[in-house]
């Protein structure tokens, strides 16, 4: 994520010399400002506007206003808060995915050689690239009950095959896994290069005044790593959920009984397979204020307890 | 969240270390270890759908490592039950307009707010930050209708419009010609270039290191993408190759041997991409975060 502050004035100092010069920057916005004010900014809007009214999408039938009815209707009902438990369920699973691992993975590895570390990244990151639809169809190949190579594993051993995608107490940690699969790649590549980038000459004093393995990591790298993990966690708390909305499309289907539908899937599932507009705009409405709240406070979080080396 | 260190991760560390290295040969073989454990989980699945997809559907089922027999049949079989080379141009097409229209788009913005203060600056600035904020699932609903308004359900145009212009192009275009020599854009208008020419024959040419990493990001995304083409795909002739593979996962049953040769085809141009240029590939996407 790009940095949210605008940069320094880079390139030429303003200068007022005619009309042209205060044109010139909006003109060269237009396409921009276009696209994400009728694609975006303007949909938000509508977004709130219809969350109040009652539609099935059909351009012939009308459309009903009905005031906060689809909000209550929605607090009152039991998915909705089903989804927004799963959800918390979803980030929390991730987390350690995410981050934790990686974060272990990126200080237990940082002193292989360079070369076979060029390797290994290279491979660890193959899921990224990997599209989401893919990964579903692979996972579910290798998942399956019956003939994947996962339970043909565990009947090696002599287990009973596991129903991944279709026990419901399962379900859920299934998807979890598969978007931690795609993920943890990308965050140990992201902590190792933050890893390398302290200073060496600061372990090496540690070392020298007698600071065991574990102090060096915890006083002295952990602290160095901090902002990288706040970004990772960010990201993880803003965006895990949402990551994991390809693979309960094509895996699951928000199923079995509901078990892995999170809020982004509700949505969807209202819009969508329900046409029922009103209800999909009023949980877009609280999923957008929610989402914008926690983003704030992490936002602020970052700013207050990130630990910067220089 | 940029990274620049990927680079030089170790260049300056060997001397310091030389004097912990003796005892650490255990370590570094536990910590082989563990990455090569990691390789495999991260590499088997994908390894298992192209070995998958190579062998002939009676012997689909062996668990063998490498396939005992080898075939084309799931491919043959793919490509004559749905349009799956119509699909891969479809998604071609939409991949590279996208990409080329993004940068285009981002390149004009960020050379706005790079070069001139104008009022509203930083609002307009933190506006475009922003929509990087609004999970797509929010605005779906409207963006629909207004497609169906516009009369384009089932046509790949409508998966590029919303897609002309990113905050993350925008953003990380700007950022890169903040860094750019002042010297350079003076010298260029005191011959008399006007602001479109600085941009196009001095700002863009040297920018290009910037804009290739952008473009490989754009382009994997888009090649990816899944819930907008879902939204809008009526017909396979009009999709893209992510909902074809779909189509082989059905509620009564699965086509593994076909579904796995879609899979294949659908992911060949990335990982040849990623083959090629495997270190631009990681290098874009972790200066420019997930999403």
């Amino acid at each position: 994520m790009a940095d949210l502050a605008l940069p320094p004035r880079g390139l030429a100092a303003p200068r007022k010399r005619s009309g042209v010069w205060r044109i010139s920057p909006w003109f060269y916005l237009v396409p921009a400002i276009l696209t994400l004010v009728v694609w975006i900014y303007w949909p938000l809007v509508d977004a709130f506007r219809l969350s109040f009214y009652q539609w099935n999408m059909l351009p012939t039938s009308p459309q009903i206003f009905v005031g906060w009815e689809n909000y209550q209707r929605i607090f009152a009902l039991p998915k909705f808060w089903q989804a927004l438990r799963n959800t918390g369920v979803y980030v929390l699973g991730l987390l350690p995915l995410a981050v934790l691992v990686p974060l272990a993975l990126a200080i237990y590895t940082h002193d292989l050689p360079a070369r076979s570390r060029n390797i290994y990244r290279a491979i660890i990151f193959v899921p990224m690239i990997i599209a989401p639809v893919v990964a579903a169809a692979v996972w579910r190949w290798l998942l399956d009950p019956g003939y994947g190579m996962v339970n043909q594993l565990i009947g090696w051993f002599g287990a009973e095959p596991v129903r991944f995608l279709s026990d419901p107490n399962i379900a859920i940690w299934t998807i979890i896994a598969i978007t931690g699969w795609k993920l943890i790649g990308f965050s140990t590549l992201i902590l190792s290069a933050a890893n390398a980038n302290i200073n060496p000459a600061l372990i090496e004093a540690a070392r020298m005044d007698g600071a065991s393995k574990w102090e060096i990591i915890r006083d002295i790298r952990l602290p160095l790593l901090s902002s990288s993990v706040l970004f990772l966690v960010m990201m993880t708390i803003l965006l895990g959920a949402q990551w994991s909305f390809s693979y309960i499309n094509v895996l699951t289907g928000g199923g079995p009984l509901g078990a892995t539908t999170n809020i982004y899937y509700l949505l969807w599932d209202f819009g969508f397979s329900t046409m029922s507009v009103g209800w999909g705009s009023a949980s877009a409405v609280i999923l957008f204020l929610g989402f914008g709240a926690l983003a704030f406070v992490l936002f602020r979080l970052i700013d207050r307890y990130s630990f910067h080396d220089n | 969240m940029t990274t620049d260190a990927l680079k030089s991760p170790l260049a300056a560390a060997p001397r310091l270390r030389r004097k912990a290295a003796e005892g650490t040969a255990l370590n570094s073989a536990a910590g082989h270890l563990v990455m090569v454990l990691l390789s495999i989980v991260c590499l088997f699945p994908v390894y298992w759908m192209v070995a998958t997809s190579l062998r002939p559907p009676n012997t689909l089922f062996e668990t063998s490592l490498w396939p005992s027999q080898m075939s084309l049949d799931n491919y043959r079989y793919a490509l004559e039950s749905i349009p799956i080379v119509r699909m891969l141009i479809n998604t071609l097409i939409v991949s590279v307009v996208t990409t080329a229209i993004q940068l285009f788009t981002g390149l004009l913005a960020a050379y706005a707010f790079a070069r001139w203060r104008f009022p509203f600056d930083k609002l307009v600035y933190t506006g475009v930050a922003l929509t990087w904020l609004v999970p797509f699932q929010v605005v779906m609903i409207p963006n629909y209708l207004l497609i169906a308004q516009m009369g384009l359900l089932d046509n790949i145009t409508a998966l590029i419009l919303p897609n002309f212009a990113s905050a993350l192009a925008i953003l990380l275009l700007a950022q890169a010609m903040r860094s750019f020599p002042k010297e350079v854009i003076e010298a260029a208008r005191m011959d008399g270039a006007r602001s479109w020419r600085v941009l196009w024959e001095v700002m863009t040419p040297n920018l290009r290191g910037t804009i290739a990493s952008l473009a490989i990001l754009i382009f994997i995304s888009t090649w990816n993408e899944y819930f907008w083409p879902l939204l809008l795909s009526r017909t396979a002739e009009n999709s893209v190759i992510q909902i074809g593979i779909q189509m082989f996962m059905t509620a009564e049953g699965n086509q593994w041997g076909p579904l796995m040769a879609a899979s294949t085809l659908a992911s060949l141009p990335v990982l040849v991409i990623y083959v090629v240029l495997q270190r631009q590939v990681i290098q874009s996407f972790m200066k420019s975060g997930i999403r």
